[in-house]
């Protein structure tokens, strides 16, 4: 892996100035393609419903489920609409799944008057043993029960028109059931109280195989997440400064700086700033307080700014925003805009990109998020670990599914962009609490290396995938503090 | 022996002025290849041990390795104290670089002065940061001004803008050739900077791009010599040492620019420099000067006093924006 070869040479440098020694060229980069443009949004209009997301995510996965379940449960059976169902057949359903949660928050509670209730805190879960699920189609919708796990499975969504009011963060709809959710086949056969009795289920599966076009060297690509760049912890900022200075080839024996010349791009997956940036002191406060106060956001994004400027001299990066980044809440998050960052983005090495973003490196696609798809699901659903979550979207086939329930969304009508049409090599997400990787095989001949970035700020690690074989290290960095104890 | 002046260096940087001294400070300081610089840092160690036992050095290192962790194989880089550097070594499976990091006279309780001396040395070579390092990337050019999509300029001061944008503004989308240091500080941020220290410092470098600059600074410069209380006002004191240090060297530069047609050029060489043109032509190289520098500010032509002009012109800064907070608190 990374620094095998460079054993050798570990010691040199703790010797007395020698010759002129070496500077090793950045291996260049042989192909990118920016996938990215599904997430753009050009002109964007918010007088739609949301109603029409949810009728084009059902019409673009229906083909692909409906061969799943042919293939899963014999060509024969009986592929029905909710409409024309029979009580007693056996057949096969697809539709969207809807669970409904007592806790999610609901913005109608929240403001009921008749109610008195205090706004609910945010929990980290929302789940509950009362929860249910639904299954709709285009008309209707069927409560569901039987061999499928309802703490498991994420809240689905709901047809019933939804109405978005600017204003507020989460979704108000005209009943309780507002959702986004993951279009699944079900088998099974309606029972006579009108619930639909599951007998197995199924999602879309691994999308199609794309083709793999790798390196045949060692090339490397640095995956780091969660800078919290603006935040009052120091110690994340040597830290910082290290993983700038490998990658620019600064520190290290000269083993380790002729392997950082193999790093071919380093993306930066989100939360390049701190929650510590997100003032919001002046929403509530007095307006005499705040009127002369800079926000917070304004002195990380300059050290941001240097930051990147020193990465950009020596490395493309592409950077994605995040939750607390400045830029739009709903997904597809828009690049950060170049003149927040005046130094760095002189350089054409540069790239800011969306979030989500998808791009071909060196013939391998690479896909992933900041995190706060996964970070959604982990909320409402009882899957604890990051990267069964991302396994679990992946085989869904679908980014967020959640998207626009509980997590913010563009209200896409054409085509929902996030549905996965072809099965990336490296999926990833960031800010996750921990690092993961797994190496994914599909039935087709698929490859997907899952890797969740972690936090940077917290950790202190960030990741190298080697595009050559699909394999994922980590990299830690670390100073030294006052009571100095690995 | 040149070879050994850079011990007497870090000898002078260590014990003398008691910094903190990092291999990529040293680096820069120096002017050297960061691998030198490691190296110098653990020849003076070992040189200043062996001569005198008794050296109160305090070293940190760079250790990096392969590390078994959670089951996987991790990359591990550290930076350690002296006393820690066996014990993290042996948690290595692998190690795959060791080196001097920096070297003090004190004892570090902690790695933030490590931090800090890094910072303020990139920052003050913001420019030129991946110089001495030992990767460079060709692929790491400026955007030329025709690449980079620009926002046309408001309609107010489309020529302040265009003037400091031939010579590399805001953005530093200038030619690739004057890349020198102020060129990044052209943006708002870092307008109040005293960049009109290194203005000087660059016509030597500079191509004749800036036609509108150089005169003025040059015609700054010819002062130099004879009053130097107008050129500390023009300045400010920190430029002086570099001014006086530079003037030397344009002198020749002067004559060449007769050939310009350039009005402010004219000036200074036609008219003798007496007491009465001074504040005239100070005035307005001044003026020019702010033109160049001070494109945002609409209100240059207001100040002719350029010894606040800093100052003022953050106070200007202030009041523009303190203006705009109260009309809308008065529109409220």
């Amino acid at each position: 892996m990374f620094s095998e070869q460079t054993a050798p040479t570990a010691q040199g440098l703790l010797t007395p100035p020698s010759a002129e020694p070496p500077t090793f060229p950045r291996v260049p980069v042989s192909g990118y393609l920016d996938c990215s443009q599904p997430f753009q949004l050009g002109e964007r209009s918010f007088s739609r419903q949301y109603a029409h997301i949810y009728a084009v995510r059902l019409a673009g996965m229906r083909p692909g489920l409906e061969r799943c379940a042919q293939s899963r449960w014999g060509n024969d059976i009986a592929l029905r609409k909710l409409s024309e169902l029979q009580a007693g057949e056996k057949c096969c359903v697809v539709g969207t799944l809807f669970k409904a949660m007592q806790l999610q928050p609901s913005i109608l509670q929240d403001i009921s008057e008749e109610h008195n209730l205090v706004p609910q805190p945010p929990l980290p879960k929302y789940i509950q043993p009362s929860d249910e699920l639904m299954l709709e189609d285009e008309l209707q919708r069927i409560k569901l029960e039987g061999a499928i796990d309802v703490q498991r499975l994420v809240t689905g969504k709901g047809l019933v028109a939804l109405w978005w009011h600017p204003p507020f963060r989460c979704w108000p709809g005209l009943t309780t059931c507002s959702a986004t959710g993951t279009i699944l086949a079900v088998y099974g056969s309606e029972q006579d109280d009108g619930r639909f009795l599951v007998e197995d289920h199924c999602f879309a599966d691994l999308p199609p195989l794309l083709p793999w076009n790798g390196p045949s060297s060692d090339r490397f690509v640095l995956l780091a997440s969660g800078l919290g760049l603006g935040s009052v912890s120091g110690e994340a900022l040597l830290s910082t400064q290290l993983l700038v200075d490998v990658v620019t080839g600064q520190l290290g024996a000269e083993g380790e700086q002729s392997c950082a010349a193999h790093i071919t791009r380093v993306i930066l997956a989100g939360n390049l700033l701190s929650q510590n940036t997100q003032s919001r002191d002046t929403i509530n406060k007095a307006k005499y307080l705040t009127k002369k106060t800079q926000a917070a956001s304004v002195e990380a994004v300059k050290m941001l700014d240097e930051i990147l400027l020193q990465l950009c001299t020596s490395v493309p990066v592409d950077v994605m925003p995040g939750e607390f980044d400045p830029t739009n809440y709903t997904l597809p998050q828009q690049p950060l805009h170049r003149c927040m960052l005046p130094l760095a983005s002189a350089y054409a090495t540069l790239r800011l990109v969306t979030n989500p973003y998808q791009a071909n490196l060196d013939g391998v696609r690479f896909l992933g998020t900041s995190g706060q798809n996964i970070s959604d699901i982990f909320k409402y659903s009882s899957m604890d670990d990051y990267l069964e979550i991302l396994e679990w979207t992946l085989l869904a086939g679908h980014i967020s599914p959640t998207a626009p329930d509980t997590l913010g969304c563009y209200p896409f009508y054409k085509s929902d962009p996030f549905i996965l049409t072809e099965c990336p090599h490296v999926y990833f997400c960031g800010n996750a609490p921990h690092f993961q990787s797994k190496l994914l095989q599909g039935k087709e001949g698929q490859r997907v290396l899952l890797v969740t970035v972690p936090d940077f700020s917290a950790t202190q690690t960030a990741c190298l995938i080697n595009l050559r074989d699909l394999t994922c290290q980590p990299i830690t960095f670390s100073g030294f503090g006052a009571d100095s104890e690995d | 022996m040149a070879d050994e002046l850079y011990l007497e260096n870090i000898d002078e940087f260590v014990t003398d002025q008691n910094r903190v001294v990092t291999y990529k400070w040293l680096s820069y300081t120096l002017g050297v290849h960061v691998n030198q610089a490691k190296q110098m840092l653990y020849d003076y160690v070992e040189r200043k041990r062996k001569e005198n036992s008794g050296a109160q050095l305090h070293v940190t290192y760079l250790v990096a390795g392969n590390l078994l962790q959670n089951g996987h194989v991790c990359h591990k880089v550290a930076v350690v104290r002296e006393d820690k550097l066996e014990a993290m070594k042996s948690k290595l499976s692998t190690i795959t670089s060791v080196h001097v990091y920096s070297i003090q006279k004190a004892l570090l309780k902690d790695s933030s002065p490590l931090y800090n001396t890094d910072y303020d040395i990139v920052k003050t070579n913001l420019q030129h940061c991946s110089k001495f390092s030992a990767i460079c990337c060709a692929a790491a050019v400026p955007r030329t001004p025709r690449d980079a999509p620009r926002v046309p300029a408001p309609a107010q001061s489309p020529q302040r803008h265009r003037d400091p944008g031939a010579a590399g503004v805001l953005n530093g989308h200038g030619p690739p050739a004057a890349k020198a240091p102020p060129q990044q500080h052209k943006g708002i941020m870092g307008m109040f900077a005293a960049k009109a220290a290194s203005k000087p410092q660059d016509t030597p470098k500079e191509t004749k791009a800036e036609a509108k600059e150089a005169p003025g600074v040059s015609a700054a410069s010819s002062k130099a010599p004879t009053k130097n209380n107008i050129m500390n006002n023009f300045f400010g004191k920190a430029a002086m040492n570099k001014l006086k240090a530079s003037s030397v060297p344009e002198q020749p530069k002067e004559e060449k620019e007769v050939v310009k047609p350039s009005v402010a050029v004219t000036e200074p060489e036609s008219s003798p420099i007496t007491v009465g043109e001074k504040p005239g032509k100070k005035s307005e190289s001044g003026r020019i000067q702010q033109k160049d520098k001070k494109s945002k500010t609409k209100r240059a032509d207001r100040s002719d006093d350029e010894e606040e002009r800093d100052p003022e012109n953050v106070k200007k800064k202030r009041k523009r924006i303190k203006q705009l907070q109260s009309d809308s608190s008065d529109e409220e």
